[in-house]
């Protein structure tokens, strides 16, 4: 009991709290929350499908929206009250109280400056060639465990590096309230517990963490306090244990059951491949290396209809570049890959991590598609019934890929690989980028495509639960 | 993928409309004096009527640009002026982009030994300033009409070659095109929905800014009197034959000069700008 109270003694100084915040474009509201509150010690996750609206909550807390959208509301830091509609009025408080750390560190960097001298820049009383800010800067490197890295550009760094060095750029300034939005895009297991690691330490240390995520094992992992947000508001709230665990809302039960590792679908059970069949794709020895960096080497693989394989590892451990040389998209240095002749004529198809890329970016969608049609002899009708059974209209295809949400397009990726009528699909991260719930539509679609037609399947994935969830056959890359 | 933030943003139609208006005036310029230059030389008298009676004579209704110092009508010397320019740079513009759109793709698509040779080709025509070349050839085609076309395009082409060539390797080099070559959907319709679409706004911003290159480039050729040669009307060679009497008939100057500035404003108004999606 008295302890309880201490905490919420120590919890009214200093803790961040929400009465009610609201953001508008146009007509349509994007965010309709009320009585947010985070604590010291007691972190808080907003968990969430994408366009859920908590991207955007992030911003309105921080005072960073785009000048199109409306906040009204007001949020209290302690005793000090802030207008959320007032842009300018948390300015002050960027870097040295309040700091985010972006989506996609890497973009968010500065290529053209040394690590080093971006931490150092985030310092209090920070001049040019401030030895102090720079000793500082090293210091904080050193505690994300980069020490050797200060010198390095940006680019040279991986995307679990890039994130820690934004990491000490964003919390040099000594911001005791920490906003990070969306930490787990394209970042592999490992790289990803560093950094629940740092931020779970930011929380020891007495700060306050807000996380935007659509990765359930990190929001588990940090623990404390959840929201589920669904169509701009708050569907449930509660201890993370409580509501990840014996979710009580029907939505927050969907969320969870579409992790992997909880997957349930007709095709999870792996399929009977005829083992003496004549193989697909049939490699032997072969190797591939970056300069000093070996991909992999002397390594075989035979890939039968029906089977599925997948490619894991951490990311640059070469899975993609295995997949693409399988395929024939590749060069090897050594070795050599046969394939059948039931694969010739676009009978292996490759889906792409970032779907957008993967189409011709300034037409509609329809004429490329209507090209796979002629080229493949598919008639209309066969379009149109894969559109309707991966649940999309067919007025989508007069759009550009721009203008479809990374979802759809996937499962619009996987209607034209379709169409080719595949022998072998090579689903490169294809749904790394999606969150858990679009991940659960487009994995099911593809898969149930790939069981209904007897075709194989290569998944290359840095997500070992997504792995075993879907193929039976493993090979796991860049273990040395 | 993209943020939900940043889909919100990109339904906010307000910047798109911004840009038609400019265009549409620059249009319509370039309308009337495409008009101007088309009707003129049929309605107008002869620009070479020479009637040294009427010297210098003052704007009237009847003359609305007066006459110059050989007594011929300024309006009508200036109507066949503006068409010679607009045709030929026409003429250049379009041969440069043809020839340039051309070699470019084929030196990006088929690389190897056809790219190096084609790059050395254009680095050699880059290492000649533009002027250059075309006063070589129009030296040696001396004045000629034909020799100044051959200057200018042969001036020209490089820039679209190495633009096309840099874009088309990118694309030819982009996932959707690999994605392209999987489903073994041949070069037309690499061509079609993945090259042309997005060589398109580049060649339009290209062509304009080529037109005004090709305009400025003739009248400054007529100007230091290497282009086109007298009696001709040319906008360049009217305005210095104008200089002696600037005090006297500023009109003279006024008017080819007026012309020049319509006619590279318009062009420049017509550039579209890098659609960012």
């Amino acid at each position: 009991m008295t302890e309880t109270a201490l905490v919420t003694d120590r919890g009214t100084d200093h803790a961040l709290s929400v009465p009610r915040a609201t953001v508008r474009h146009g007509t349509v509201t994007l965010v309709d929350v009320a009585d947010l509150r985070i604590a010291p010690g007691r972190p808080l996750t907003i968990v969430g499908e994408s366009g859920s609206g908590k991207s955007v909550l992030a911003h309105a807390l921080m005072g960073t929206l785009p000048p199109e959208l409306v906040a009204e509301g007001s949020m209290a830091i302690g005793p000090a009250r802030f207008d959320l509609a007032d842009r300018s009025g948390r300015r002050h408080l960027w870097g040295r109280e309040l700091a985010l750390l972006p989506q996609e560190p890497g973009l968010s960097l500065d290529p053209t400056m040394r690590v080093r001298a971006q931490v150092a820049e985030g310092a209090r009383g920070w001049r040019p060639r401030d030895r102090a800010a720079l000793r500082l800067a090293d210091e904080r490197l050193d505690h994300v465990g980069l020490a050797g890295s200060g010198a390095a550009y940006p680019h040279t760094l991986s995307g679990g590096m890039a994130q820690r060095v934004a990491y000490a750029a964003a919390t040099i300034g000594g911001a005791r309230i920490l906003v990070v939005d969306e930490p787990s895009k394209g970042l592999d297991p490992a790289s990803l517990d560093r950094l629940a690691d740092l931020l779970a330490g930011h929380v020891a240390d007495g700060g306050l963490l807000l996380t935007i995520t659509h990765d359930l094992r990190l929001a588990r992992r940090l623990g404390g306090e959840v929201l589920v947000m669904r169509d701009a508001s708050v569907v449930e709230g509660g201890p993370a244990d409580r509501v990840l665990t014996a979710p009580r809302h029907a939505y927050t039960e969907r969320l969870v059951a579409a992790e992997p590792s909880r997957w349930r679908h007709a095709w999870t059970s792996p399929p009977t491949a005829d083992r003496t069949a004549e193989p697909l794709v049939s490699a032997r020895g072969i190797s591939k290396s970056y300069g000093d960096h070996v991909l992999f080497r002397d390594l075989s693989l035979d890939i039968r209809a029906g089977e599925r394989w997948a490619f894991t590892g951490p990311s640059g451990a070469g899975k993609t570049t295995l997949g693409n040389a399988v395929v024939g998209l590749a060069s090897l240095d050594a070795g050599s890959v046969a394939r059948h002749p039931a694969t010739r004529g676009g009978r292996v198809q490759k889906l792409y991590q970032d779907p957008t890329s993967s189409f011709p970016r300034r037409v509609p969608l329809e004429g490329p598609l209507r090209d796979v049609l002629r080229r493949h002899g598919a008639g209309e009708d066969r379009l149109r019934s894969l559109l309707a059974h991966v649940g999309l209209p067919p007025e989508i295809l007069r759009r550009r890929p721009g203008q479809v949400s990374g979802g759809e397009l996937q499962r619009i990726a996987v209607v034209r690989a379709m169409l080719a009528r595949p022998v072998l699909v090579f689903a490169d991260e294809a749904t790394s980028r999606l969150d858990l719930a679009t991940q659960e539509t487009t994995m099911d679609l593809l898969m149930t495509e790939v069981t209904g037609t007897g075709c194989a399947l290569l998944l290359v994935t840095h997500d070992p639960a997504l792995a075993a969830a879907v193929t039976e056959h493993r090979i796991e890359l860049g273990q040395a | 993928m993209t943020t939900p933030l940043l889909e919100a943003a990109a339904t906010v139609d307000g910047a798109r409309r911004r840009r038609p208006l400019t265009r549409v005036v620059a249009l319509g310029g370039l309308l009337a004096l495409a008009v101007f230059a088309v009707i003129g030389p049929l309605m107008l008298p002869d620009p070479a009527a020479q009637d040294l009676s009427r010297y210098l004579e003052a704007p009237t209704l009847a003359e609305p640009l007066g006459r110059d110092d050989y007594g011929r009508s300024v309006l009508a010397r200036l109507a066949h002026a503006a068409r010679l320019s607009l045709v030929l740079a026409a003429g250049c513009v379009a041969t440069a982009l043809v020839l340039g759109t051309t070699a470019g793709v084929v030196s990006a698509w088929l690389g190897g030994w056809v790219d190096a040779l084609l790059r050395a080709v254009s680095e050699a025509f880059v290492a000649i300033p533009a002027l250059l070349v075309v006063l070589l050839v129009s030296a040696l085609g001396s004045g000629g009409i034909w020799a100044l076309y051959l200057g200018l395009a042969l001036a020209q082409w490089v820039e679209y070659f190495r633009v096309v060539r840099a874009r088309t390797g990118l694309v030819l080099g982009s996932p959707a095109v690999e994605a392209a070559r999987l489903l073994r959907l041949g070069p037309v319709h690499v061509v079609r929905r993945h090259l042309w679409p997005d060589l398109r706004q580049l060649l339009t911003t290209l062509a304009s800014l080529g037109m005004v290159t090709s305009i400025l480039a003739m009248s400054t050729l007529g100007f230091v009197k290497v282009g086109l040669q007298p009696p001709r009307a040319e906008l360049g060679l009217m305005i210095t034959d104008s200089f002696p009497f600037y005090d006297i008939a500023p009109w003279l100057a006024l008017a080819p000069v007026t012309v020049l500035f319509l006619l590279t404003v318009c062009f420049l108004g017509l550039r579209t700008s890098e659609d960012p999606s």
